[in-house]
């Protein structure tokens, strides 16, 4: 052991009940998912972790995966690698791309679906998928002794530079709930590397609804780890309703209009990252008129 | 804290700080030599073991996680039967990686094969799909020290001898 460095005590609650005792006594305690992103800060070790570890690895509750007519339930902890191979025939495709690109196999094993939606300050794939689905997680806050639980839509979660809105006071994240009725387009698309250069990186997921020859909903969000979070309502209302195939000009002119919207917004972004989203954006459109076309 | 585990069939009872991550536990603790470095997490991919069978970064696991799992590094690995067909695949080819990654790579390899040779799971995958599960795998590592397209033709010969090996088993 290192010296002077107190080695952090670790408690392993097994249901939730449990967990609101930890937390009451311990409100400072890191809450322990899959620990990727935790363990890949550069100061994580040696570091005192002062008031403890609270390790979700043993609370069953937080692992099960289960479906009805309406919508698919997650449980935090399960896995990507767990959920992808699981939920070929339950999820959307949009969520089947945005669990491929959450690194390998061997480190799908070790992400959780609840870590990666909590990780402070960064937004990844898969909180940027989620955002334009109808997906809800369950989030239970802990007030001393007490608990309450709220439904919150997965976009509702984070502010526009993608930081927690939630985490003013303890809180875990138990489930997150997907309906399953969506759109019939739907696109995923990282460029860079979210993990190793997360700074040049950007996330990039649409969704979309057609009816007869138009298009009834649209939905596009956007993110730039440790940078940016944008979901662009005011391009989905520009494009809810539109006709299909859209005029080129028109997918041109949609795609600076969202440049200027990201400029306008966020001012960390590089010009190169902004000039990517912009062509997978009309790159999304041109696919979608085509599809309509045949 | 007191953490009991298995690393390479020994039972160990190791006295470690409860957040350390295996792959310094490895390194420092016991002086595994088959571990060359640590990335602190940013998934070099260098540091690849074998935890209850599963392959893992081991940068990425703490100590209080590893309490009762089994775990392999290479230097156990490199003397089971699975090392072989990969070892053969390595002469086959006439490529091998370079030493600072070739354990890493091997367990990598290992993975892939454990994944493609299962029967059930490669049913329903088109070639195409199969093939960029093995480059998407193969990518965690960052050595520049092999071409890809060399790396995913010794994992294919790999794959023949394992399911050969497993067809003489089962016959």
């Amino acid at each position: 052991m290192l010296e002077g460095v107190r080695s952090p005590l670790v408690y392993t609650p097994r249901s939730v009940n449990e967990f609101a005792t930890i937390i009451a006594r311990h409100p400072h305690a890191v809450i322990w998912a899959g620990g990727t992103y935790l363990m890949s800060r550069p100061q994580y070790y040696p570091s005192e972790a002062n008031d403890g570890i609270i390790d979700l690895a043993a609370m069953e509750e937080l692992k099960r995966i289960t479906r009805n007519d309406r919508y698919v339930e997650i449980g935090a902890m399960v896995t990507a690698g767990q959920l992808l191979s699981a939920g070929r025939l339950l999820l959307p495709s949009l969520l089947q791309q945005t669990l491929r690109t959450m690194g390998t196999q061997i480190v799908r094993r070790q992400i959780t679906v609840g870590g990666s939606l909590c990780i402070e300050g960064e937004r990844l794939s898969l909180a940027t998928a989620l955002a334009i689905l109808p997906a809800t997680a369950e989030i239970k806050r802990f007030d001393g002794n007490k608990v309450t639980t709220h439904w919150v839509a997965i976009s509702k979660l984070y502010d526009k530079e993608g930081v927690l809105t939630i985490a003013d006071q303890p809180f875990l994240l138990t489930r997150i709930r997907i309906g399953l009725e969506f759109g019939d387009f739907q696109r995923f698309l990282l460029f860079g590397d979210a993990v190793r250069n997360p700074l040049e990186c950007g996330i990039v997921a649409f969704h979309a609804k057609r009816e007869q020859n138009g298009l009834s909903k649209a939905q596009f969000s956007v993110a730039f780890p440790r940078k940016a979070f944008h979901i662009s309502r005011d391009l989905e209302s520009k494009l809810s309703g539109v006709a299909l195939p859209i005029h080129p000009e028109r997918v041109n002119t949609l795609s600076y209009e969202l440049v200027a919207e990201l400029t306008k917004m966020h001012h960390a972004i590089s010009d190169l990252q902004l000039e990517r989203v912009r062509r997978i954006f009309e790159s999304f459109l041109h696919d979608l008129n085509s599809q309509s076309l045949s | 804290m007191k953490i009991d585990c298995i690393i390479d069939g020994k039972a160990l009872s190791l006295s470690v700080n409860s957040n350390k991550p295996l792959s310094l536990i490895l390194m420092e603790d016991l002086e595994n030599k088959s571990l060359t470095s640590h990335c602190g997490g940013r998934a070099c991919g260098n540091c690849v073991v074998l935890l209850n069978d599963e392959a893992i970064l081991s940068c990425m696991v703490p100590a209080f996680r590893i309490r009762g799992m089994k775990i392999r590094t290479f230097e156990s690995y490199q003397r089971s039967r699975q090392y072989r067909d990969i070892e053969r695949a390595y002469k086959a080819s006439g490529n091998t990686p370079c030493r600072s990654c070739y354990n890493a790579r091997t367990l990598i390899i290992e993975s892939i094969l454990q994944d493609l040779s299962s029967e059930n799971k490669v049913r329903g995958r088109d070639e195409e799909s199969v093939h960029q599960h093995i480059i998407q795998e193969l990518s965690l590592n960052t050595c520049q020290c092999i071409d890809l397209a060399e790396l995913v033709q010794i994992v294919e010969i790999a794959l023949t001898y394992r399911n050969r090996r497993r067809r003489v088993r089962r016959s």
